[in-house]
């Protein structure tokens, strides 16, 4: 699986399971403007620290946070990277 | 027989912690004690304790930098955390005016910053189960007045704002958030205080004695199980009747 498809799969299961209903997953999507909210994301970073064993959120400035689904795939992409190396 | 959950519990080497620990290793749970070091205590009841139902991790809490790879293999070793007990501090005694800036911060790091960090990654695994307990130890001396301890005692009250908040944050995932405020009970952090003023708070108090270790290890038992499955985000006095 690809980091952008484990982060999608992710983001499906849990917004089905919290009942939010939400555009189409493309990479220039913005997560603020989706009924994606700030509980979601957190279960997102938890499970994604399960797979990955990474949390790029630890030690983040705000001015970092990703904005779009591109963005975040590819935070995680770098955080996996740095982790391995 | 369902696998036994796993619940944490910091501070577990002595006093108030160690019976806390005892008392879910007998309703079933798997319990995983943190604290710097082992003890003689420690050992004899894990030994006493049903078989394989408590467990020591060593670790200094108040090096927030070891909390994560803390988790991390309780996990590996114990599998999903069900549990977090917040007991883990320091009573630092000292008057304001003339407390060395970095007793101060000793307290705030360990009793304040520690649990909230430790809460932080402990609470993610169970909000990705949809079930967990985390109870925070706080004191009575949250909410009265005692002199000298002043900053144990804002360290004690954050506690409280912690539990009340996050209650708030986790609840919708089935995780409770509850405190619990003892009284003054006999352990090593209160054993520099004199035989008479031990007296006059047991005089003081509607049940006429002191509550004992083993009436707040009761108490966290209670809001761990599934008993207490509707109550979250709340204090348990437990302090025979001494704020009454
Ligand atoms: N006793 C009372 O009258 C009373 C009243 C109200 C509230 N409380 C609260 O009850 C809780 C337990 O108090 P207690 O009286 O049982 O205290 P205690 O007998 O002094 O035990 C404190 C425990 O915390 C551990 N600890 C201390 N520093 C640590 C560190 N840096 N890292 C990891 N573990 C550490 C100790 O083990 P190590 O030293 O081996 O690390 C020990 O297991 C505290 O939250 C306290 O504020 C107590």
């Amino acid at each position: 699986m690809t980091m952008r498809s484990t982060i999608v799969a992710e983001i499906e299961a849990i917004t089905r399971d919290h009942d939010k209903t939400m555009p189409p997953l493309t990479d220039d999507m913005v997560l603020m403007d989706t009924e994606f909210d700030s509980l979601c994301f957190a279960l997102l970073v938890a499970r994604m620290e399960d797979h990955l064993g990474v949390d790029p959120f630890g030690t983040m400035e705000v001015a970092d946070l990703p904005v779009t689904l591109g963005d975040l795939v590819a935070l995680y992409d770098r955080a996996a990277v740095a982790n391995a190396a | 027989m369902s696998e036994p959950r796993t619940v944490i519990v910091t501070g577990a080497s002595r006093g108030i912690g160690l019976a806390i620990a005892s008392t879910l290793a007998a309703e079933g749970f798997r319990v995983v004690a943190v604290a710097r070091r082992s003890s003689e205590a420690f050992e004899a009841a894990a030994t006493a304790a049903p078989a394989g139902s408590m467990h020591f991790m060593a670790c200094d809490l108040g090096r927030t930098d070891a909390l994560q790879p803390l988790v991390r293999s309780v996990r590996v070793e114990h599998g999903p955390i069900y549990g977090l007990v917040n007991n883990a501090a320091i009573g630092t005694p000292g008057l304001l005016a003339t407390m060395p800036d970095h007793a101060v911060s000793d307290l705030v790091h360990l009793n304040t910053l520690a649990p909230m960090l430790l809460t932080k990654y402990v609470v993610r695994g169970m909000m990705a189960s949809g079930s967990g307990r985390i109870v925070n130890v706080s004191s009575i001396i949250a909410f009265t007045g005692y002199n000298a301890l002043s900053v144990y005692a804002a360290t004690k009250a954050s506690m409280i704002g912690f539990t009340r908040s996050l209650s708030r944050e986790v609840g919708r995932l089935g995780v409770t958030v509850n405190a619990v405020a003892p009284g003054f009970i006999e352990t090593a952090l209160t054993e520099g205080m004199d035989e008479s003023e031990r007296e006059r708070i047991a005089k003081r108090s509607a049940l006429r004695r002191l509550a004992d270790p083993d009436d707040v290890a009761n108490a966290v038992a209670y809001l761990v199980s599934d008993k207490a499955r509707n109550v979250t985000g709340t204090v348990l006095t437990v302090d025979a009747g001494s704020t009454a």
